[in-house]
């Protein structure tokens, strides 16, 4: 059987080439694994969703509803939490969607602070940027599925932050929701559902395709102290079997957290917030968007002006061009610090205090931001937010940076005298 | 190498001078120029299915004078509102409706977001001349329930302000909606109102364009 199968698909060859391959030991490598077995999660859970789900707002009625007339989608989320464990399929969804998301962000943290995305990974550096954006970008979009009242409105905001883009951004608006997002506009699951469920997952599949085939053509960043063990040499273990054990383990261990965290804290009550109404509920995004809220929170109503037609008013400036900036100077990140030769060994954040306390500095901004969409909530006042949001994620950033450097700064000198010592008696070898 | 030798066979064959050949290569790249721009704009023009035909149905006109306002939500949802239900909401939480026009035809135009209205009984003596010009003589106000901000239902009260849920956006009803609080660009227009044999009928147009300001 095997000598069968190997005659027609040289089994042996792909063996020694593809599942031979080196895989560093080090628990930050699998937070690329967890974003993956979350999206395997998403697909699996996401194929019974649909073929439970109606995609369409033709009102319904029956006992789930209590007799009264709701509109389908709704109906068939409240069909699908009546199925055994349809609640619960439905709550790992949602919770996988959170947990892709999050992973894939700390994902890029670490490839970030170890410098990783230098030459020659340039490339798939970029097409990291672009799976979190569509990954994000395809949560969104399933957003308003459910057709509650709650998930209905957070969709709105959305709706009308698309529309602030000028000149193109209400058509924008209009072709992704089909036309105005109300709950009485019958086209727009029609559109969302099929780009939730098909079109936007597939060009998931395609760049996270892309994403391995590139990881795997130039093989992973070597960890530190590989250098010191085996200069030049690839350390880790091989993907079969050990490797492939270690992520049996691992997306087991997963489904069972996210399952427990998903029949734990079930998900989006659609019940509670019932069908949608002309009455909206208050309504938070989710994290991933909360910084982009507290933003549109704190910029004052009226910066806004007229260009050629278009307004440019503080949704354009706090939901398109503050995100904007970040997804382009993320893009830019492996062409501003690059390395002249290929780059085959992580560095450790300590040894770069710059790019560190840059790290720091950002990720305080998201924090603070983030602090601001409770801007009610704790009844804080703009000035405040103001230095929040602006000023303490440079302050954090300078005085980390001052930090490392003295605490740091001393080794590492000596490290690097150490390895030129070590390098010239290789040479003299 | 390989290359090399393949071009080098190719022009023994067909002996060319240089001149013919960079007008063949101009021309060449026209044409995949042109097929290229072509091809954007037929698929553009596909795309063009893709923007939503707005319907003209009954349900989607705009407010209009003469329109009767009804409950939008709730269990009374679509019948009429008359004086006595806002004199009942008066002491209450939220001591406003949310409302929607119903058109003399008995057509409840509840598809067009913007028709979305706030309506209260208020104190005449607290709203500013402009307010009080297009109230009824009684106190009945509508606005707008549509944020400016970024289109929630303004839909809560807190000390006397009408509160936006999304953003804490704040109005100040007896003065043309001024905004008064939070990130709202303008404040959200007054709809002239009149109370006819107990009902709540609509006077005119909005004084200005309802809708988030995007
Ligand atoms: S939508 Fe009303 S304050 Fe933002």
């Amino acid at each position: 059987m095997y000598q069968w199968l190997d005659d027609r698909l040289s089994i042996g060859k792909l063996y020694a080439k593809a599942f031979r391959k080196a895989f560093p030991v080090h628990h930050s490598f699998f937070l690329g694994e967890i974003t993956l077995f979350s999206f395997i999660t998403l697909v699996l859970t996401g194929i019974f969703l649909t073929l439970n789900y109606e995609p369409s707002i033709r009102p319904v009625s029956g006992s789930l509803s209590g007799g009264q007339e709701v509109p389908a989608a709704y109906y068939s989320i409240l069909y699908i939490d009546s199925l055994p464990f349809g609640a619960v399929l439905r709550s790992l969804h949602h919770w996988a969607a959170h947990i892709m998301i999050a992973a894939a962000f700390l994902h890029m943290l670490r490839i970030h602070l170890t410098g990783a995305y230098k030459n020659p990974r340039e490339l798939n550096w970029i097409v990291g940027v672009f799976l979190l954006v569509l990954s994000i970008i395809t949560a969104f979009t399933g957003y308003a599925l459910p057709f509650d009242n709650y998930a209905l409105t957070a969709t709105k905001i959305g709706y009308e932050i698309g529309a602030a883009a000028p000149w193109v951004g209400k058509l924008l608006s209009d072709i992704l929701f089909a036309g105005e997002l109300s709950p009485t506009n019958a086209q727009t699951i029609p559109r969302l559902f099929p780009i939730h469920v098909l079109w936007l997952p597939l060009a998931l599949i395609g760049l996270i395709g892309a994403h391995l085939t590139i990881m795997i053509k130039q093989k992973h960043t070597q960890p530190k102290y590989a250098e010191k063990v085996a200069p030049g040499k690839i350390v880790g273990v091989p993907l079969f079997p050990q490797q492939a054990a270690m992520m049996g383990i691992l997306f087991l261990v997963y489904i069972a957290v996210t399952t427990f965290i998903a029949g734990a804290f079930l998900a989006h009550p659609v019940q509670a917030f019932g069908p949608p109404t002309a009455n909206t509920p208050p309504v938070k995004p989710d994290w991933y968007f909360m910084w982009i809220y507290g933003i549109l929170q704190i910029i004052p109503a009226n910066w806004r002006f007229e260009f050629l037609g278009a307004t440019f008013g503080p949704q354009f400036w706090g939901g398109i061009l503050v995100p904007t900036i970040i997804i382009l100077g993320a893009l830019a990140i492996p062409f501003l610090d690059y390395a002249k030769n290929k780059q085959r060994y992580l560095e450790l954040p300590s040894q770069h205090p710059f790019r560190t306390s840059f790290v720091i500095g950002m990720l305080m901004f998201y924090i603070m931001s983030t602090l601001a969409g409770y801007k009610v909530d704790l009844s804080l006042s703009n000035g405040l937010l103001w230095v929040l949001v602006f000023i303490v994620p440079v302050i954090t950033g300078v005085v980390s940076y001052i930090i490392m450097k003295a605490v740091y700064g001393k080794d590492w000198n000596q490290e690097v005298e150490v390895k030129l010592i070590g390098k010239g008696s290789a040479a003299d070898d | 190498m390989a290359d090399h030798e393949a071009t080098a066979h190719h022009h023994e064959h067909h002996p060319e001078d240089p001149q013919a050949q960079a007008t063949r290569r101009a021309i060449l790249q026209a044409a995949i120029g042109v097929s290229a721009g072509a091809a954007v704009l037929s698929t553009l023009w596909v795309g063009a299915g893709l923007v939503p035909r707005e319907e003209k149905i009954p349900s989607k006109e705009p407010v209009a004078a003469g329109d009767i306002l009804v409950f939008a939500t709730g269990p009374k949802a679509e019948q009429e509102i008359t004086l006595d239900d806002l004199r009942a909401a008066q002491g209450e939480k939220i001591p406003f409706i949310i409302a929607f026009p119903k058109s003399p035809e008995n057509v409840v135009k509840k598809d067009l977001i913007t028709n979305t209205l706030m309506v209260i009984l208020a104190d005449p003596a607290k709203m500013s001349p402009e307010t009080k010009q297009y109230a009824s003589p009684e106190g009945v106000l509508a606005y707008s329930a549509v944020c400016k901000h970024l289109g929630c239902t303004v839909s809560q009260w807190q000390n006397d302000t009408w509160l936006c849920p999304c953003h804490g956006g704040k109005y100040d009803i007896y003065n043309q909606a001024k905004v008064v609080g939070g990130p709202v660009p303008a404040p959200v227009p007054q709809l002239p109102i009149k109370v006819e044999g107990g009902k709540v009928v609509v006077a005119g147009e909005f004084l200005g364009k309802p809708g988030a300001d995007v």
